[in-house]
């Protein structure tokens, strides 16, 4: 109701205006001098109207009456008669039913027109034109008209005129007064000033006290009780009442007689008091009684039982058991669960002084994680003797002849003695040390003959000495830095060294042979070649004392070895790079370069015993060439980090190296190229081995000071493996900055060795 | 083509499952699962290879069989499980609306055996799968003997009812009536953990711990709920244990318990045994009846007898010495059937064929006084045949007599210090004048005082000990475990030194007596000797260098002290002097070559293994040396132990000297 209020207030407005369209001038002067007596027919017309409303409407608010008066025909006063029209519309409609509803008007041509009231639509009215603004200007403000006399446009196309702005008379009672309901806004749409009528103001009040807006809502209405209050004149069925409905029920009373019954019978107590709680007896029974063995699953594994209780755990336990002070202490020291036991052995002299064991409720607990909370494994315990581990060998002495014990001892070195050589007939040994010297001993330890072949003061050291493999020459050659010298010592028979000389002198004949040979590869390859190995005659001073024959590679020599027919000789300078492995012959004076390059450092080289191949061992393989055919036989791997050094077993068909890390290698050529046996008898590195030619021995050197003298048998038989076995430890070399036996060498025929030490030494051990 | 097989899909990957996945294929929470799993005895296995069975990289996964997950899936607890877990859900839900009613009355129907100590559900079923035959059960008696006896020693809390308690209680002393009737308990062994009892049931042997009486301290990290889900099996376990003990000797189970003894603390006597051949019962009632009580007539009689001897104490003493003889021949009427050797045989050989070692006792009446462990000694007592164990009242009822002056009584057991005066003028047997007026120190003439030690000892060794080792007082014998198994080359402190000791200790020993500082020497040259067996890589070669060196030394040395001797007798002639005794130079001597040849023996074994350890493979040479190390580890222990006992004797020897 609120909201609509003033909307149709401003119709009434509009109302007003249109109908006094016709009457520009008239009626704004009638507005203008605001005479309340207008007499003009619309306005009488209009009066007519009202006058009846104003008359009933006076008992209502007799105010707005007295205010109309008082302002003397505002347009406001007008809205609201014509709001209190509206409102009592019903009332006139009533009254003017007998009324023509139109007015008979003259028309522009003086012609009747009929002028009918302008329908007022109701609140409920679906006429919604008549909703809209009179002012059709639009959205624009009403500055835009201030220099035109009117303010707009109505629906029809005429002008709206701007309302008089009394100034004068306005000014003059508005200093009299404030109008009732003055706002001092103007009208946006009539331009008239906007004054708000007494009850307007009162609804703008409400409003903003949250109050309900209108007088007329009660919001605590009397509930009116529709349904229950109205009396139904009749029944809505006129089924008579069932007999049931007045006769006792047989079946409650059949139950009630059983209750009754029931509690006669004192099966129905009053009061059943909550059973105590009977202490019900186990059940039990034979469980096992049809028992029937069961496999159990094989990967059931029960828990182990605890362990029973030894000596130590007795309260009484022999003195023995008992822990010293400083074990107690170890003991407590330590964390619980480091603890070996987790008691300790005490003695109580009287069962009364045991004390409680206060980890039992512990140890108790531990046992039940342990029962389902430990994963379990099946271990199977070696529980054998530790020696059945061991390999049945022979007892040594069955298996002799082989040294047992230090024979003589050759000193006279003043440097750690390198290598040393036993020659072709047994007779003599040749050493040569770190201070340059070559000696040849007697086998009763006599020093025979002795060589300086480099200077005294910087000595190079003798690297290697070897005998000619033949028994009627005597020459030795060896290596000193990087000089192989040849040697036929005078101290044999003249015709033996004379043989010896001429061998190491006809080559001479070939040295130019050698040399045009270096020149005729220079010549084919366009550039100047340097011959691997310079051949010439020594000193005049090593001449005098046999040494009659030397030759210098580009590198120092490590390892020189014969071939079995004394021609041949290789020497391996592991430095040397692309010639690191040399082929001499001496017979020519010529050195030849077998391989150009070699994969690796090659460590030793050494001919086959009976066959035409070559073996040469690099740091981890060897590897075995056909010197014929000119091709690689055989890759052998011993699976040594370093190898130190291999010999050839005489029958050529096994192998022995040694390695730096502490092996020893057996290898059966035919079997395979990994080894067939490792041995690990040392804790050092093994720096020589060597077979004996005719025994079935062999041996090894080490760092540690040590020889270990081998038993090997090699049987014809392929079926049949080489026999190993280790059969004596010969101790007695020194260990000197960490070097001991340097090198070993057989006796040709006993079984006798002798070995080189870095303590100065030579040892011959029989 | 064969299809090429998924990883994962077969073998080992397949037969393990983790814990995680266990539960979740059991929609089971983790302590059901736990509880599961010690009901049904499902325990995690370690894989031969984890890395084959675990998907994930954690190292510390456990692993069950899947198999064992799969049976549990048929379980008829884990529907127990599941309808509890419904329960409290409503109890819960209930209480959280406020509805107590209807909480209260779910509750009702709640078992909480954590708090009555009564499931609702029973482990019979479980029992039988997991034991299919008795002699199955029997096998795994020992846990389950130890935990029950515990739980029936322990103080009820919160955690374990007062019901379980009791309960345990009544099982363990029926197992003990069983033990005793049956005569199968063999060994027992006082510890300081506890006593140690073994019996043999049906030819298994059954090994479980008592701790002694005592309040037993909890440490914090114990779960009582771990240990009370074992024992709830434990409980149903010996419960039908004990009925087939019971039946299979003609007994009824459970036998007669009458309350008001037991609250009497009679324990054992709380028990009546009843069944169709009456075997204890009767018999102890019988004995009770006669025996016990002693009659006032005989009593005053004695009381004179008693009175008359003391006041003839002074002349008294042939007599006095008449009845201890008679009282030793009574003794060795039942000692008769002794072995020689009291030493004691390592195997129970049937040697005493007349007795039977479980009669052991049956012809004494022992009291046991009231400073003595009642349960263990009454227990142990009966189980070896004695049927009249009297004690004092304190100790609680059930007694054979409570009154100490019976005269029936044989043995009493004591164990307090004897009150020096009485010491002094008596001597072992004799005490039994003076004991007239019973004071602290009293004694009754006739009997035999022993501490409780000489029980055990005699039980183990299946022989009466002699009784004055053990009297009141005397410091006692060693008292040794009876469950320890002789191994040839271990110690055993039965034995005497000089027949289990080494050659070279024998040799060093000998040293000993006349040096001084022995015990350094006997011990750095053990060190040396493992030095050798241990590490030979290292060690070896200097070592046989050394060796090789002394060897030449000694040589030298021998040599030189021969050029010394003859010095000294050079010098003794001039001086006019006695040369030194010539025999104990010899016999030093001797003894010097024995160490000689021992030290070479040592030698040349050392060079054989080296010689054929050289031969071994890398992987059989670090089993060989893990074992040597092992074993090295045994016998320096036992040559430790050696060690400090010949130490010991000696200075036994030195205080006696």
């Amino acid at each position: 109701m609120g909201p609509s209020l003033p909307s149709r207030k401003r119709k009434e407005v509009s109302e007003v205006v249109e109908s006094d369209d016709e009457f520009d001038g008239a009626e704004l002067e009638g507005i203008l001098s605001q005479s309340e007596d207008d007499d003009d027919d619309v306005e009488d017309s209009q009066s007519d109207g009202e006058e009846p409303e104003l008359d009933e409407d006076e008992d209502e608010d007799e105010d707005e009456d007295e205010e109309d008066d008082v302002r003397s025909g505002d347009e406001e006063g007008e809205g609201i008669n014509g709001e209190s029209n509206s409102k009592n519309k019903p009332d006139v409609d009533g009254e003017a039913d007998d009324e023509p509803n139109y007015r008979v008007v003259k028309d522009a041509n003086g012609g009747v027109r009929y002028e009918y009231a302008e329908i007022d639509p109701v609140y409920d009215s679906d006429d919604s034109d008549a909703q809209g603004p009179v002012n059709t200007i639009g959205n624009i403000p009403l500055s835009f008209y201030d220099s035109y006399p009117h303010i707009g446009y109505d629906i029809n196309g005429k002008k709206i005129m701007r309302p008089a702005t009394g100034e004068a008379l306005d000014a003059l009672l508005d200093s009299i007064e404030l109008p009732k309901g003055w706002t001092g806004l103007t009208d946006p749409e009539t331009g008239k000033p906007l004054n708000l009528s007494q009850e307007e103001l009162e609804l703008l009040k409400k409003l903003q006290m949250n109050e309900v807006p209108s007088d007329d809502y009660n919001p605590y209405e009397d509930m009116i009780p529709y349904f229950t209050s109205i009396e139904e004149k009749m029944p809505l069925s006129a089924a008579p009442e069932p007999k049931r409905r007045f006769v006792p029920s047989k079946h409650e009373a059949k139950r009630i007689a059983k209750l009754v019954r029931a509690i006669k019978e004192g099966k129905i107590l009053p009061y059943r008091p909550p059973e105590p709680e009977t202490e019900q007896e186990d059940k039990y029974y034979d469980i096992w009684a049809n028992e029937e063995a069961q496999e159990r699953h094989v990967m059931h594994i029960p828990a182990p039982k605890l362990a029973p209780p030894g000596y130590d755990l007795s309260y009484n336990p022999p003195p023995e058991y008992l822990p010293t002070a400083e074990e107690k202490d170890n003991w407590e020291k330590l964390d619980p669960e480091e603890r070996e036991k987790e008691y300790l052995p005490s003695k109580f002299d009287a069962l009364r002084k045991v004390p409680a064991y206060g980890e039992f409720v512990k140890e108790r607990f531990e046992r039940c994680l342990d029962l389902y909370l430990a994963p379990r494994v099946r271990k199977n315990r070696l529980n054998i003797d530790p020696s059945s581990l061991l390999p049945k060998l022979p007892r040594p002495e069955e298996l002799r002849p082989f040294p047992t014990v230090c024979q003589t001892i050759f000193k006279g070195h003043t440097s750690r003695v390198r290598t040393v050589a036993f020659s072709p007939d047994g007779e003599w040994i040749a050493s040569g040390s770190d201070d340059g010297t070559v000696r040849i001993w007697a086998l009763n330890g006599h020093q025979e003959w002795s060589a300086q072949l480099s200077s005294a003061d910087e000595p190079e050291p003798v690297n290697m000495v070897r005998w000619r493999p033949s028994k009627d020459t005597f020459i030795l050659a060896a290596a000193a830095g990087e000089d192989l010298f040849f040697i036929a010592p005078p101290i044999v028979s003249d015709a033996t060294e004379q043989a010896s000389r001429d061998v190491l002198n006809a080559g001479f004949g070939y040295a130019t042979n050698g040399s045009s040979a270096a020149a005729a590869t220079t010549t084919a390859d366009g550039a100047k070649k340097e011959p691997p190995a310079k051949w010439s005659r020594p000193s005049a001073s090593l001449v005098a004392k046999g040494v009659l024959l030397k030759f210098a590679v580009r590198s120092a020599i490590k390892t020189i070895n014969w071939h079995r027919r004394g021609d041949f000789l290789c020497t391996v300078s592991p430095t040397g790079q692309r010639s690191s492995v040399i082929i001499h012959t001496l017979s020519k004076h010529l050195s030849q370069v077998p391989f150009r390059k070699l994969p690796g450092l090659a460590q030793t080289a050494q001919f086959h015993p009976s066959r035409p191949y070559f073996f040469v061992a690099t740091q981890r393989m060897i590897r075995c060439y056909d010197l014929q055919r000119q091709e690689l036989v055989k890759v052998i791997q011993p699976g040594a980090r370093w190898i130190s050094s291999m010999d050839i077993h005489p029958g050529g068909d096994n192998l022995i190296v040694g390695s730096y890390d502490r092996r020893l290698l057996w290898h059966d050529l035919d079997l395979s190229n990994r080894p067939y046996k490792t041995m690990r008898f040392h804790p050092e590195a093994i720096r020589a081995v060597k077979f004996h030619r005719g025994l079935p021995l062999f041996a090894d050197a080490s760092d540690d000071g040590s020889l270990q003298i081998f038993h090997g048998k090699v049987v014809g038989d392929l079926m049949e493996n080489a026999t190993i076995v280790p059969v004596k430890m010969l101790r007695g070399h020194k260990v000197e900055k960490k070097l001991g036996v340097m090198d070993v060498d057989w006796h040709p025929k006993h079984p006798w060795i002798v070995s080189a030490g870095a303590d100065m030494t030579c040892r011959l051990w029989a | 083509m064969a299809r090429i097989k998924k990883k994962g899909q077969a073998g080992a990957a397949k037969n393990f499952v983790t814990r995680n996945q266990a539960i979740r294929k059991l929609q089971l929470s983790l302590p059901d699962f736990r509880k599961l799993c010690i009901w049904k005895g499902i325990y995690p296995r370690e894989p031969r290879s984890k890395k084959k069975v675990s998907k994930s990289s954690t190292a510390s996964t456990t692993f069950y069989y899947t198999k064992d997950i799969q049976y549990l899936l048929h379980e008829p607890l884990v529907q127990k499980f599941r309808d509890h877990k419904v329960l409290e859900k409503k109890i819960s839900r209930a209480l959280g609306r406020g509805d107590v009613s209807d909480a209260a009355r779910l509750e009702g129907n709640a078992s909480r055996p954590d708090k009555t100590g009564k499931p609702t559900y029973t482990l019979d079923h479980v029992v039988r799968e997991r034991y299919p035959t008795f002699v199955d059960a029997l096998r795994d008696l020992d846990d389950c003997l130890s935990m029950l006896f515990l739980f029936a020693s322990l103080p009820s809390t919160s955690m374990v009812p007062a019901k379980m308690i009791a309960r345990c209680e009544r099982l363990c002393l029926e197992f003990q009536h069983y033990l005793i009737v049956s005569k199968s308990l063999t060994k027992s062994f006082l510890s300081i953990k506890g006593i140690y009892y073994q019996a043999n049931i049906q030819g298994e042997e059954v090994l479980w711990l008592v701790p002694y009486k005592f309040n037993q301290r909890i440490v914090g990290d114990v779960d009582f709920r771990i240990m009370g889900t074992f024992v709830e099996f434990y409980m149903t376990l010996l419960g039908f244990v004990n009925f087939r003990l019971y039946t299979s000797i003609g007994l009824k189970y459970p036998p007669k318990f009458d309350a008001v003894k037991d609250e009497d603390a009679a324990e054992l006597g709380a028990f009546t045994l009843e069944g169709k051949t009456l075997v204890g019962s009767e018999e102890q009632s019988k004995l009770e009846d006669v025996a016990h009580k002693p009659d006032p007539k005989v009593q005053a009689a004695v009381n004179k007898v008693l009175k008359n001897m003391t006041n003839g104490a002074a002349n008294d003493d042939a007599s006095m010495a008449d009845t201890q003889e008679a009282d030793e021949d009574a003794a060795g009427a039942i000692d008769k059937f002794e072995p020689a050797a009291p030493g004691g045989d390592i195997l129970p050989q049937p040697s005493y064929t007349g007795t039977n070692p479980n009669n052991l006792f049956s012809n004494f009446t022992i009291y046991l006084s009231r400073e003595t462990p009642r349960q263990p000694l009454e227990f142990i007592l009966k189980s070896f045949g004695c049927k009249r164990v009297g004690w004092d009242a304190v100790l609680g009822g059930g007694a054979f007599t409570t009154d100490e002056l019976d005269p029936s009584i044989t043995h009493q057991i004591v164990d307090r210090p004897p009150i020096q005066a009485s010491m002094n003028e008596e001597g072992d047997g004799e005490d039994n004048q003076t004991a007239q007026k019973l004071a602290a120190n009293r004694r009754v003439p006739g009997r035999i005082y022993i501490q409780p030690q000489w029980v055990w000892d005699s039980v183990n060794d299946g022989e009466l000990k002699e009784p004055h080792v053990y009297a009141p007082g005397a410091s006692l014998p060693p008292h040794l475990s009876p469950f320890v198994r002789k191994v040839q080359g271990a110690y055993d402190p039965t034995m005497s030194l000089e027949e289990q000791e080494t050659e070279r200790e024998a040799l060093e020993a000998g040293d000993d007596d006349e040096e001084v500082d022995a015990d350094e020497t006997v011990e750095g040259m053990d060190v040396a000797e493992d030095d050798e067996d241990e590490d030979e890589d290292e060690d070896e070669a200097e070592a046989d260098e050394d060796e090789a060196e002394e060897e030449e030394d000694e040589d030298e040395d021998e040599d030189a002290d021969e050029a010394l001797q003859r010095q000294i007798e050079l010098e003794a002639e001039m001086s006019g002097k006695t040369v030194n005794s010539k025999a104990a130079n010899a016999k030093t001597k001797a003894k010097e070559d024995a160490k000689k040849a021992l030290a070479k023996k040592a030698r040349e074994e050392a060079e054989d293994l080296d010689r054929a350890k050289g031969m071994l493979s890398k992987k059989k040479r670090k089993l060989f040396e893990q074992m040597q190390y092992t074993n090295n580890k045994k016998s320096a222990e036992d040559a430790k132990l050696r060690s400090k006992r010949r130490k010991l004797e000696k200075e036994k020897a030195n205080g006696k000297a």
